[in-house]
């Protein structure tokens, strides 16, 4: 995989385009992995696409105790296997950001994968692909780097501080990340 | 690989056993090109794969367009023909369907004569479906009554735009120059929810330093991320514009060269918006002095720039004026016809451009013919067949078909691909209507709210289960691929035209086998008129990624930019709007003292036939809300979530508050996608722009009680 996500949360529309379009991955089961928030309904109609956000040391493995969610070479956190998974739960418990999910009826966990059987590919994620605004985009790491840089310049010009802090330490490299 | 459209570079997903085959979205005018995934094995349709070579939208889709491709086998299809017997429907064969309706039809023709049937029509079909409408009524019926839904939806803009320009073409530039612009000005446009690949464009351009203007009493994700919102009271955008045109004027952003070559009236626009100074404006329109002339900035020195509205400023008794005055904008700035600039108009309808041009409305023949010219009039009847006076006159708008059932005029009705019953204003007028109706013949794919007002259902086939060309709201003609056969028994629109004419004896009309045959008569009867597809091929569609009418030849390249040297008025100069503000329809009083305004959100389309029939859209927005500010709220003891009942001067109806500080505080937003007890147009005031005969969907007074 050569390209990684980027996330513009102030693109985000709300349509919930990438929640429709997770759904129709393969092998997803017609459940998303992906969820689209209000920030403050009262206030705006601010959204905010929240994805798996691939994190280097996944909190959400790092609690399995039966080590059923894998990560691939290229750093993707999967969802956790299922001969592996015992149910318990301690992955949706675990991750900050509310990602993994767990099916009761079919008795498994699951979670973004970013669409692994696309992205090995270097085929964009459905999410991704279709998201009207490019609040989501998987793109070459050199345009992340340009598009951050240019954010910070256009920040400057804008009178806005970049506010960078650290969260660069828990997102890895192919996860570009912006927010105002 | 796709098998059509392959380009090197273009990667898709291919699953084993299943075949892509390349087509575009059946709802909105952007057209959103896609792949659709069929099972080789079952012949069922099983999902989508984005398109990432369509040049205007590169594989972007929105959550209906996502998961459109599930309406093509939906369990709630109509497969079979329907009767009704003692108020329930029946299935029924074709044969004895085709037999009532030419029972019925004859019947009421030799007792009322041939007038007593009507037609109505929609958009979302293929141009050939939408031009056979027309053909339909007037050569297989004989009768002058044929309207379509596009009059509650585009003809506020076609009005505006034939007025100044001279020809109404949707958009007067390809979109994929919109990321070279440097100023939008949208009035009235959620684009954000309505047209959602559309803000793809909008961003780029910002991101090379664009600025944007959005006019609209919500402050919308589209509004949300403009430069300046302009959050004027809903029905007041003609002084808006006649303000914004006085500052242009006042600060000097008038390009005097275009304006002197290229434009009639500019003394005459220069004296009426004398009196449009910021503070007026201000006063009329709610939109401070500040806002107001720091968008006359930012729009007046703009190097290229455009003026792109929606059916905020359409939907409105005075929408015509509303465009008009909106594209005077560009002309005194001088960008009609140039690089990245130009005036636009989002079509709602997937075929809102095409179905426009090509005679289904009451006054209009193909190609933008118009009716009442005995020229126009023979040419058509030699290409149709007939004698220049067997062709009716004009008949009546839309809505006004509803006026003549209740005077006893109509007394028939086949309504194709279209749900009055929830997208018409004043519905109770309507449901009434279609009760008086003797006999009412629907073609739908599933039992809309109308079709339950029917007599005979006719299964019709899905945008999937049929070929022809659309045109998209740049005015690019495209492809539409048949994906699968019709589910069941259920036959495309054409053929069931033809089928009903065959039983009116005017079968001779109709000799089509198949869509290209069709396509061919269509591109002649266009020959000529303003919308020219003659020289539009469906090769060369396949090979240019679309063609631009006019193109009156097969080795005329299509026309992307409209009005380059001259404008399509007698003169050849544009027509600057010089027109007087008015109030809408209705303003508040004391007994309805707030406006009430309606609108899409994303999860819908139109009358909602389609969208709510889909878990997904469903789960993400089951029902119609009322949102309103807090402020609003608070001075009714309303807390978010309570209900409330709403009343206009036609009716009333009960909804759930939304409170957010993303509107006016006099203002309520209601969607309309949903029927019955749930439509909002049981609230809303069918008083008509007197060119367009649209109605003012987007305005009306309204009281609030809590239920």
């Amino acid at each position: 995989m050569n390209k990684i996500m980027y996330l513009e949360f102030e693109r985000c529309i709300g349509c919930k385009a990438c929640q429709a379009a997770c759904r129709e991955c393969g092998g997803h089961d017609a459940k998303e992995r992906n969820y689209v928030e209000y920030v403050d309904f009262m206030e705006s109609r601010q959204t905010f696409p929240m994805l798996c956000m691939q994190c280097k040391d996944p909190a959400c493995a790092r609690v399995c105790p039966s080590n059923a969610i894998q990560i691939t070479a290229e750093g993707v956190v999967l969802s956790a296997m299922e001969d592996k998974c015992i149910g318990c739960r301690n992955c949706t418990f675990g991750c900050p950001f509310g990602i993994p999910k767990f099916d009761f009826e079919e008795n498994k966990m699951y979670k973004c994968d970013m669409c692994y059987d696309r992205t090995k590919h270097d085929i964009s994620p459905m999410c991704a692909s279709v998201c009207p605004s490019d609040a989501i985009r998987f793109i070459d790491f050199d345009e992340m780097q340009a598009l951050r840089r240019r954010r910070t310049q256009m920040n400057l010009i804008e009178g806005k501080k970049p506010t960078e802090q650290d969260k660069w330490q828990y997102v890895p490299e192919f996860f570009g990340v912006y927010s105002d | 690989m796709n098998q059509f459209f392959a380009k090197e570079g273009v990667k898709n997903l291919h699953h084993e056993g299943e075949k892509l085959i390349t087509t575009h979205c059946c709802y909105c005018g952007m057209q959103c090109g896609m792949h659709i995934r069929l099972n080789e094995k079952t012949g069922k349709v099983v999902g989508v794969e984005p398109r990432y070579d369509w040049p205007v939208t590169l594989g972007k889709m929105c959550p209906k367009g996502v998961t459109a491709y599930q309406t093509v086998d939906h369990e709630e299809r109509i497969t079979t023909p329907l009767i009704k017997k003692n108020g329930k429907f029946v299935a029924a064969t074709w044969e004895e369907a085709l037999d009532l309706i030419e029972k019925n039809y004859k019947q009421l023709q030799s007792k009322y004569g041939k007038d007593t049937l009507s037609v109505f029509g929609g958009v979302s079909m293929t141009n050939e479906k939408c031009y056979l409408v027309g053909k339909y009524a007037r050569v297989a019926l004989g009768t002058r009554y044929v309207d379509y839904n596009g009059r509650f939806c585009m003809s506020s803009a076609a009005g505006g735009f034939m007025k100044t320009l001279g020809t109404d073409r949707g958009s007067t530039f390809p979109w994929t120059e919109l990321e070279h612009t440097d100023c939008f000005f949208l009035a009235g446009s959620n684009t954000a929810e309505c047209h959602p690949t559309a803000i793809q464009w909008i961003w780029r351009a910002k991101d090379k330093g664009a600025k944007m203007i959005v006019v609209d009493p919500r402050e919308t994700p589209t509004a949300r991320i403009a430069d300046v919102h302009l959050d004027l009271k809903s029905g007041t955008d003609s002084a808006l514009a006649n303000g914004m045109l006085h500052l242009l004027i006042r600060e000097g952003y008038v390009d005097e060269e275009y304006v002197n070559e290229r434009c009639n009236n500019f003394e005459d626009l220069k004296e009426k918006v004398t009196l449009f100074t910021p503070e007026y404006t201000s006063k009329l329109t709610g939109v401070s002095i500040e806002k107001l002339e720091k968008a006359a900035h930012i729009f007046g020195q703009a190097k290229k720039s455009v003026v792109m509205f929606a059916r905020g400023v359409e939907q409105q008794s005075k929408g015509v004026d509303n465009v008009s005055l909106y594209t005077s904008m560009a002309l005194l700035r001088g960008q009609i016809g140039k690089f990245a600039s130009g005036v636009a108009t989002f079509t709602g309808q997937g075929n809102g451009q095409g179905g426009r041009e090509h005679g289904q409305k009451a006054d209009a023949l193909p190609g933008y013919r118009k009716i009442d010219n005995p020229e126009h009039v023979k040419y058509i009847s030699s290409v149709w067949g007939i004698e220049p006076e067997e062709m009716p006159k004009a008949g009546v708008s839309a809505y006004e078909m509803f006026d003549e059932i209740e005077n006893g005029n109509i007394r028939g009705m086949h309504v194709i691909c279209s749900n009055p019953a929830v997208s018409a204003p004043n519905t109770e007028h309507i449901w009434a209507g279609f009760k008086k109706l003797d006999f009412m013949v629907v073609s739908d794919f599933f039992l809309s709210e109308t079709a339950e007002f029917a007599d005979v259902v006719l299964p019709a086939a899905s945008w999937a289960e049929d070929e022809g060309t659309t045109t998209n709201t740049e005015g690019r003609v495209i492809r539409i691929r048949k994906v699968k056969d019709p589910v069941g028994e259920s036959k495309t629109d054409w053929e069931i035209m033809k089928l009903i004419a065959e039983r009116m004896g005017k079968g001779k009309y109709f000799p089509y086998e198949n869509v290209p045959q069709i396509y061919e008569e269509f591109r002649l009867a266009s020959k000529g008129g303003k919308a020219d597809y003659y020289g539009i091929t469906w090769d060369r569609i396949e090979k240019e990624d679309g063609v631009f009418w006019p193109c009156p030849s097969e080795d005329h390249p299509g026309t992307p930019t409209m009005f380059k040297e001259k404008f399509d008025t007698p003169n050849g100069k544009a027509n600057l709007a010089v027109i007087d503000w008015r109030q809408p329809g209705e303003i508040p009083t004391v007994d309805y003292p707030l406006t009430l305004t309606t609108g899409r959100v994303v999860f819908h389309y139109l009358s909602g036939t389609q969208t709510r029939r889909i878990k997904f859209l469903m789960e993400q927005c089951p029902l119609p809300y009322a949102e309103m500010h807090p402020e609003l709220a608070s001075q009714y003891n309303l807390a978010n979530g309570e209900n409330i009942k709403l009343t206009t001067r036609r009716s009333s109806m009960e909804l759930e508050v939304r409170l957010t500080k993303a509107i006016r505080n006099d203002h309520i937003f209601v969607p309309y996608h949903w029927g019955k007890e749930l439509s909002v147009n049981q609230l809303t005031n069918p008083c008509l722009d007197p060119i367009s005969r649209m109605p003012e969907y987007k305005v009306c007074a309204v009281k609030l009680q809590k239920a």
